[in-house]
């Protein structure tokens, strides 16, 4: 009787998830701008540190003019782009296209609702965590408001009413959701040792030793995603100026393109927020400082200080990829997040699975079990490159077949070797001693225009 | 960790799987996850003969895992959702006996010059050089054997679930293979890709009516499991609303599945557009899962509520026997005068169904045996009359049959006489068995109008015995195939268990009888 | 406070904001009518004329698309039982793997068949 006993169980709509969820409303609103307008100033001074940064690599200055080394830069170039003149195509679906960008812009900044900057606090002699809010499945409101904003670029490239953004927004969305299950299964790892969904508790389990350790795959795995889920270099095809002019941006223009662009930051800050609550222990002070003091340095806003130096080195890894790596081919790309990233992930999952839950239940010793893994992946990978080789062996075969049958052809034409017309083929004849082309007996009543 | 939104039971309690009594299932559908590796890993060569073992071995290990299951493995098992009983078993043996037959039908090659009865790639566009360049190659879509498998598996749960949810599951297994096979036919393209759309979109809509249907009996009740509901449908009285809408919706979602009246609108259109092997597989196989879930359900579930649904499916028998033999007069093609002459079966087979006893139950899966086994054989002889385009559908080419081969021609005389139920034939016992379980529920009148359907379809069935034995042949007459060992097994069966069902019926119908009542 | 709200809060002003900068754009930039401005961008060329409401997607789009579904539908499987893994035990694993071996069946079928290549 599973289903009715599971179904008649009390389910528990909760709206209460302690100590969240108990702000009074002016520190709600407090919150919510502060958030807001800091990441708003943190991607102004991402795009001006890429640019900087990647001047310096390329053994140039970059924007120094405006503010102090340039810093209102992105400000300035946000103004510009207010005074530009707004263009919408004739070709365009007016009002998806009109929707797109704030489709695209919102749901970036929605996922930052649930990221821990600090711990408990004091504001106005008010107690509070340092985060917006949190309940038990918040990392999966996470991954559902991101596939949101993916929805702004498939509307932006078909509204357009022309080839490039539409070509570059089935690139981009293809892209976003290979990589997001890479993602998503790097997250699985996390949730296996934090036996839980938020993100809170998530940081709170990364109390002795963070999750980037013990789950280095899990992070190496991510941290790849997030490149390419967030469609920056090496990753950025869709943006591949050479073939696709600019991707499902190419037409617009003036704010509504400033909305993209600043839809793409935001996007970068969060995945980097995300990568430091799930992998870097949050807002916790990295190991040698975390011991000074009984852990005085965990305390209070030193948590914000630490959260912001992680994200920023998230960033500043974004920038360096851009400054040295080159652009993947498009089918290199997917082959990667497919044919590598997912079974990867895949493996390592079950490997961690089956590791603790041997260890628990079987209580086998770790070294058995350490074996037993590097005897499973070294099967695994024997496998695999097996099936590999007899791949190559069977393609190389076709292909000696293809080559044969066009050296046929040219024999037969005694010209220069060309394809066999449609419906056309060779038949040997016996009495000629030659293969001449005939033309195919239809065996089909049906044409193409039955 | 701290803080846990849902309160958890203390202790989780798994379910215990009795593997013994579940065995058949398991292994099919384990078959159907080997034939895809096999389609991922073993040559294209090789892999028709691979796969052909694989389903043979794995239908026929099951049908042995059927047949030999010890009486103490019998009852409710997997948490409540399987019930593995007397009919239960029958159904499964019935479906694994017509699924082997029909998949040696499917398995032939020697009647198409250019191959099986498959196109060589489903997904190639129709009389696309690609499409010729893969005929000449001799390519086959070996995908049809893991595909006909997860049907069988989904049929084998079909019969068994005890569960709303696992019978809307069975249902999509069983269905979504189907849809894809009937679109799959080497001749013809075009028909037969509309066919599977046609039986797609429709399905979907019952399988919708049946989920719908669930949902409100899971409000009646507050349960999805059979006895549960059966309980309610005793101790609750009240809320008729959900009762009648939720019965209705789950009865149409398996009506449909059953093609009767109304919803047979598919029957002749995906009949005649799917590859014939497959047609007799989905109107051999599918209908004893239709019919042996839907007697489940009504017999278990909503047994309480007969006096709702028995005068309904009354008429809903009495009509879809009578449209169908009357469509069936009307129908020019073979395959869609089969198609119809199901439909009129589906009318006979809810005479069973509706007369709400253990007699009907036994005549009822006797009925199914009979039924599924005669048919299977008749669509493979209709494979294998070929005109220079492919099957020679239209029933004027099929005049002077009994001239040129005699024993073909025979051999289908005896499958149409048993679809019409006459004596010394399996199809007499059964009509007998229903019509006898019908007259004692009461029934007199649809039993009135079963005989006046009997009547008719002899009419049509006769009427293509007297063409193909009284009729000269025409300019074009199609040439009679000589199939492969596979085939001729296939029809072999079929013929003997017309007769023997017929003349010797007795241990069958005991068995039947033996195999009764639902576990609960 | 329900802990959702500050996510509703968060949401109206980021929507306020970006609802702003669209129209703002509108009204503060310059009009100047240009025939060949609004013509969809071709690098200069007379732009290829669109199918009426957008046309057909490419089918290997769809194709990436059920591959997603699939796996993400597999995440979703995975997340509770990666949460619970502790208390659901062998039980829950080998659940988990049966389930995963079908996963790989279909991946590797795929695979094999070209479903994953990419030009």
């Amino acid at each position: 009787m599973i289903p009715s006993s599971v179904l008649a169980a009390p389910v528990v709509t909760s709206t209460e998830f302690p100590p969240f969820g108990q702000d009074p409303w002016w520190l709600v609103v407090l919150k919510v701008v502060a958030i807001f307008g800091g990441v708003v100033v943190l991607v102004l001074l991402t795009i001006w540190g890429e640019r900087r940064v990647v001047a310096r690599m390329q053994s140039r200055l970059g924007p120094n003019r405006v503010g102090p080394f340039g810093v209102l830069q992105g400000l300035m170039d946000g103004i510009k782009l207010a005074l530009k003149e707004d263009i919408m195509p004739t070709a365009a679906d007016k009002a998806v296209f009109f929707v797109a960008p704030i489709i695209s812009v919102v749901p970036a900044f929605l996922a930052l609702a649930v990221i821990p900057f600090g711990p408990e606090v004091s504001i106005f002699g008010t107690r509070t965590p340092l985060q917006l809010t949190d309940f038990p499945v918040s990392v999966l409101y996470v991954l559902a408001v991101a596939s949101i904003g993916i929805y702004g670029i498939v509307f932006a490239g078909w509204s357009s009413g022309s080839t490039y953004p539409l070509l570059g927004s089935l690139r981009s969305t293809a892209q976003m959701i290979s990589y997001e299950i890479a993602m998503g299964l790097a997250f699985v790892g996390v949730f296996l040792y934090a036996g839980s969904l938020s993100t809170s508790e998530i940081v709170s389990a990364q109390q002795p030793i963070w999750f980037a350790v013990i789950l280095l795959p899990s992070f190496v795995i991510y941290v790849t995603a997030m490149v390419g889920e967030t469609n920056r270099a090496p990753f950025d095809l869709p943006e591949a100026e050479g073939e696709l002019v600019a991707g499902f941006h190419t037409e617009y223009s003036s704010l509504k393109f400033a909305l993209f662009f600043l839809a793409e930051y935001v996007n970068m800050v969060t995945v980097s927020a995300l990568a430091t609550t799930l992998f870097l222990g949050g807002w916790q002070a990295p190991w040698p400082l975390s011991t000074i003091g009984d852990g005085m340095l965990n305390q209070g806003w030193w948590g914000l200080l630490w959260f912001l130096a992680k994200v920023c080195l998230f960033l500043f890894l974004f920038i360096w990829l851009r400054g040295t790596l080159p652009r993947f081919r498009y089918d290199q790309f997917m082959k990667f997040g497919w044919k590598v990233l997912i079974p990867a992930s895949l493996g390592w999952i079950i490997l961690v699975a089956g590791f603790r839950v041997l260890r628990n239940e079987v209580e086998a010793d770790a070294v058995t079990l350490t074996v037993i893994a590097v005897v499973a992946v070294v099967v695994v990978f024997a496998i695999s490159w097996l099936a590999e080789l007899a791949r190559e062996r069977r393609r190389a075969r076709e292909e000696a077949l293809l080559q044969a049958e066009e050296a046929q052809w040219a024999e037969t034409r005694q010209t220069h070797p060309v394809p066999p017309m449609p419906g056309e083929r060779f038949e040997y004849t016996p009495r000629a001693r030659q293969t001449v082309p005939s033309a195919l007996a239809g065996d089909d009543e049906e044409g193409p225009g039955a | 960790m701290v803080h846990l939104a849902v309160p958890m039971a203390e202790t989780l309690t798994f379910p215990s799987l009795q593997y013994r009594a579940m065995a058949p299932i398991l292994i099919v559908l384990g078959a159907a996850v080997l034939g895809v590796v096999v389609e991922a890993l073993v040559p294209q060569a090789a892999r028709r003969a691979v796969q052909l073992a694989v389903t043979l071995g794995g239908l026929a290990t099951a049908l042995v895992f059927v047949v030999a299951t010890p009486g103490s493995e019998l009852g409710v098992v997997a948490g409540g959702t399987l019930a593995i009983d007397g009919p239960g078993l029958f159904l499964q043996m019935t479906i694994l006996v017509v699924a082997i037959a029909a998949m040696l039908v499917v398995a032939e090659r020697r009647v198409d010059p250019a191959g099986d009865a498959f196109a060589p790639r489903a997904s190639s566009l129709v009389g696309s050089g690609e499409e010729q360049e893969q005929t000449r190659r001799g390519w086959s879509q070996t995908e049809v054997w893991p595909l006909s498998l997860f049907a069988v598996g989904g049929m084998l749960l079909f019969v068994t679930a005890n569960d709303l949810l696992i019978l809307f599951l069975a249902l999509e297994v069983m269905s979504l293979p189907l849809y894809l096979l009937a679109g799959m036919a080497r001749r013809r393209r075009l028909l037969s890709q509309e066919a599977a759309m046609k039986y797609f979109l429709l399905g979907s809509f019952a399988s919708a009516f049946l989920l719908y249907g669930s949902a409100m009996l899971f409000g009646y009740a507050g349960s999805l499991d059979f006895a549960a509901i059966a309980d309610a449908f005793r101790d609750k009285p009240g809320q008729l609303g959900l009762q009648v809408i939720g019965l209705t919706l789950l009865g149409a979602g398996l009506l449909f599945k059953a093609a009767a009246v109304p919803f047979h609108m598919w029957a002749p259109d995906v009949y005649q557009g799917a590859p014939t092997p497959i047609t007799g597989f989905m109107a051999g196989a599918v209908k004893v899962a239709a019919f042996g879930a839907l007697l489940r359900v009504m017999y278990v579930a909503l047994g309480g509520a007969a006096w709702e649904w028995q005068p309904a499916f009354w008429v809903i028998a009495s009509v879809t026997m009578l449209v169908g033999v009357v469509l069936a007069v009307t129908s020019s093609d073979i395959k869609r005068m089969l198609a119809y002459s199901s439909v009129a079966h589906a009318g006979f087979l809810l005479l069973g169904v509706v007369a709400f006893s253990t007699a009907g139950l036994s005549a009822t899966m006797f009925y199914l045996l009979a039924y599924g086994l005669t048919t299977v054989g008749a669509f493979a002889v209709v494979m294998l009359v070929r005109g220079p385009s492919g099957e020679a559908g239209h029933l004027s080419s099929w005049a002077g049959l009994g001239r040129t081969s005699p024993v073909l021609a025979g051999v289908f005389a005896l499958f149409l006489l048993a679809l019409a139920g006459i004596p010394l034939t399996s199809g007499f016992t059964a009509k007998f068995g229903v019509f006898a379980a019908a007259i004692e529920a009461g029934g007199v009148w649809p039993v009135i109008a079963a005989v006046v359907a009997s009547a008719i379809s002899a009419f049509f069935y006769l009427k293509v015995i007297v063409l193909m034995f009284f009729a000269r042949p025409g300019p074009d007459a199609p040439a009679v195939v000589v199939p492969s060992l596979l085939t001729t097994t296939a029809i072999g069966v079929a013929v003997v268990a017309t007769l023997l069902l017929g003349v010797f019926p007795q241990a069958f119908l005991d068995l039947a009888s033996g195999s009764t009542p639902f576990l609960r | 406070m329900n802990v959702y709200t500050p996510i509703l809060v968060l949401g109206i002003l980021a929507f306020g904001f970006a609802l702003f900068s669209v129209v703002v754009a509108g009204i503060t930039g310059p009009k100047r009518y240009n025939r060949a401005r609004l013509d969809a961008y071709e690098c200069g060329i007379q732009p290829t004329p669109q199918p009426m409401g957008g046309g057909r997607f490419p089918v290997k789009y769809y194709l990436v698309a059920m591959s997603f579904i699939i796996f993400d539908i597999e995440l979703v499987f995975l997340y509770p039982w990666a949460v619970m893994v502790d208390d659901l035990g062998l039980f829950g694993l080998v659940a988990m793997l049966v389930f995963l071996t079908n996963l790989i069946v279909v991946y590797a079928y795929e695979w094999a068949r070209g479903g994953l290549e990419w030009d």
